[in-house]
């Protein structure tokens, strides 16, 4: 579905990353993982064309990311961005039909054919009892799942989301990528996101892609990356404070007067047990 | 549509009627509303009748309702383009700005003896508020936070306000006077061919927005958000600021500057609808102007009749303390 060759990204003339080559197919999740400022958004800008590419090629669906009209593009590629929009006096309902956009006429009418499909991603989101909500006043949770909701009224070939579990709990973190990863699979949506969650990446992500020190490297083997000295290498953690953390991740283990273990206790044990 | 947005469009609706017919009605002349009547549909026994109704009055209050509902519009646009909930065109210098170049145009051709036509005024004062536009605009780039922008704005006005007095008070013509109750803000001395001017401009500068509607709507969510729809951004801004200069134009070409419309209609309409929804706002926003341009020109006739006050005292009166209740009701949330 989406295929990069080479691609630079950056501001004007500065390259943040090169000879980026990125391979998603339909259905599937592509997690970029890596320490702040590394280029995730950039890249996420980039594909989302807001960024112009410096140099290598993008293709969507086969055509070249560029050469697309941007009617088309946006009914070929649906975004959640960063952040909480600020919205006034603005209900779920039109938010999440604001994602028919491209497929409405000049004066934005819905036809039924739109309602159908607002109305039945909202069933599948979870968000019709929010409809006739101000989208100012729910949660965080319920907020994320509008957006998405809204991202998936676009009926989108490829989903792009930069943090989109930033500020959810632990709990609506584990229930949104749940979402996410069914409507991807059922709805056969190539989607790229960044993710500062290594636990959600490891229990979602088909496949992984660190991006640092101006390159963005597809992982062999996410599992081993996850788990291992290389997350200590990519974030650039000091000795310290890996220890630190990873005698945090087992404090039961510590509790019992053990030596703390990397093999036991890992983050992904412990949301397991927690849910 | 809830109910609440039909009523409120039931209540708009039936209000700009009521204040119709009391500002056919009212007036330092008395007439009784049945004389009013017969002089309005019928050749009536008094010519007099006749002349007030038809030829003073009836323009006058079509032309507050039209000029009032652009005013309104003008300022809802300039509010989403610039997020900023007290922007409008007075507060910005739009206004001011039309109103140097059009008492400037006025004053040369006065002083070769030619007539301005209903049109060239509306010219005049595209160009002027284009002016004061690309002056804030530019602005905008620099200064951070929206009250260092409006305090731009403000300054803009006075600026324009203070050489048009300068212009007004040099230049020596019989229409002088005309043209000092102008500078002020006043629906009065409007006659049935700048009505006519005025509508199919205005009626066209609507239907551009409308076609806004659209796109309007998506950009309630961010720009990034209306990108990602398909929304063209660099277009959709100039858009709106041609359309809201020209409506506020066309609006100071004819009754001067008109403070606070912009800014307290909209908001008032946001409350009354507890939507931004802008296929609601825009006709909302429309009826709204015209009914309180209605209300404020009838209390400008009748407060101190046959005085009369300029059409901004009064709109200042009602329109500042709504501008008040917005900015505190912000700080609440």
């Amino acid at each position: 579905m989406l295929h990069t060759e080479n691609l630079a990204v950056g501001y004007g003339e500065r390259a943040v990353l090169r000879e980026v080559s990125l391979h998603v197919r339909p259905g599937e999740i592509l997690c970029l993982i890596g320490p702040n400022g590394a280029g995730k958004s950039t890249l996420l800008k980039t594909l989302m064309r807001e960024l112009p590419s410096l140099s290598g090629s993008v293709r969507l669906a086969g055509r070249m990311l560029q050469e697309i009209p941007q009617r088309e593009f946006a009914k070929s590629c649906a975004a959640v961005f960063t952040g909480i929009p600020r919205t006034e006096l603005m209900t779920c309902g039109e938010l999440v039909a604001m994602g028919r956009y491209p497929y409405t006429g000049r004066l934005g009418i819905l036809s039924d054919e739109d309602r159908r499909i607002v109305r039945e991603s909202m069933e599948r989101t979870e968000t019709e009892e929010l409809a006739g909500r101000d989208f100012a006043c729910i949660s965080d949770g319920q907020r994320q799942r509008v957006l998405l909701c809204r991202a998936i009224c676009q009926e989108p070939k490829l989903l792009l989301m930069d943090e989109p579990t930033g500020f959810l709990d632990l709990r609506n973190k584990l229930k949104f990528m749940q979402l996410l990863r069914k409507l991807a699979a059922e709805k056969k949506i190539a989607v790229v996101m960044s993710l500062h969650e290594l636990d959600l990446v490891r229990s979602f992500a088909d496949s992984v892609v660190c991006v640092h020190d101006g390159r963005a490297d597809l992982s062999d083997s996410p599992e081993e990356l996850l788990s291992g000295e290389s997350i200590r290498r990519l974030f650039g953690i000091e000795e310290e404070l890996y220890r630190l953390w990873k005698r945090g991740a087992a404090p039961e283990a510590q509790a019992e007067g053990e030596n703390p273990s990397l093999s036991s206790g890992t983050p992904r044990d412990k949301i397991q047990s927690a849910v | 549509m809830t109910g609440r947005r039909r009523i409120t469009f039931v209540f708009l609706t039936a209000a700009l009627i009521a204040l119709a017919f009391l500002n056919l009605f009212a007036g330092s002349v008395k007439l009784a509303p049945a004389d009013a009547l017969q002089a309005l549909f019928s050749r009536g026994d008094s010519a007099v009748a006749e002349g007030i109704i038809r030829n003073i009055r009836l323009p006058r209050l079509l032309a507050a309702a039209l000029l009032g509902g652009a005013l309104s519009v003008a300022g809802f646009l300039l509010q989403i383009y610039f997020n900023n909930p007290i922007a409008g065109p007075f507060v910005l210098g739009i206004s001011s700005g039309a109103k140097l170049l059009v008492a400037l145009s006025m004053i040369l051709c006065l002083s070769r003896g030619i007539a301005l036509h209903a049109s060239g005024m509306i010219a005049a004062a595209f160009c002027g508020a284009m002016l004061s536009m690309g002056v804030v605009l530019l602005a905008s780039r620099v200064l951070r936070g929206r009250g260092m922008l409006i305090v731009c704005g403000v300054m803009i006005g006075y600026i324009c306000s203070a050489v048009t007095e300068i212009a007004v008070t040099f230049a020596d013509d019989a229409n002088i006077v005309n043209l000092h109750s102008w500078s002020q803000g006043s629906f009065s001395g409007i006659g049935w061919q700048e009505i006519g001017t005025a509508a199919d401009v205005i009626c066209a500068a609507l239907a551009g927005t409308v076609l806004l509607a659209k796109p309007m709507d998506a950009y309630r969510l961010g720009e990034a958000y209306a990108q990602s729809m398909g929304v063209r951004i660099q277009h959709f801004r100039a858009g709106l600021i041609v359309l809201s200069s020209i409506l506020a134009a066309c609006v100071t070409a004819f009754a001067g500057p008109v403070s606070f419309v912009g800014i307290a209609v909209p908001q008032l309409m946001k409350a009354l609808l507890k939507s931004t929804k802008p296929a609601l706002m825009l006709p909302a926003c429309f009826l709204g102007g015209g009914v309180f341009c209605l209300f404020c020109d009838l209390l400008a006739r009748l407060l101190f009749a046959p005085t009369e006050l300029s059409i901004s005292t009064v709109t200042a009166v009602f329109g500042a303390p709504v501008v008040i209740w917005t900015l505190v009701k912000r700080r609440r949330e």
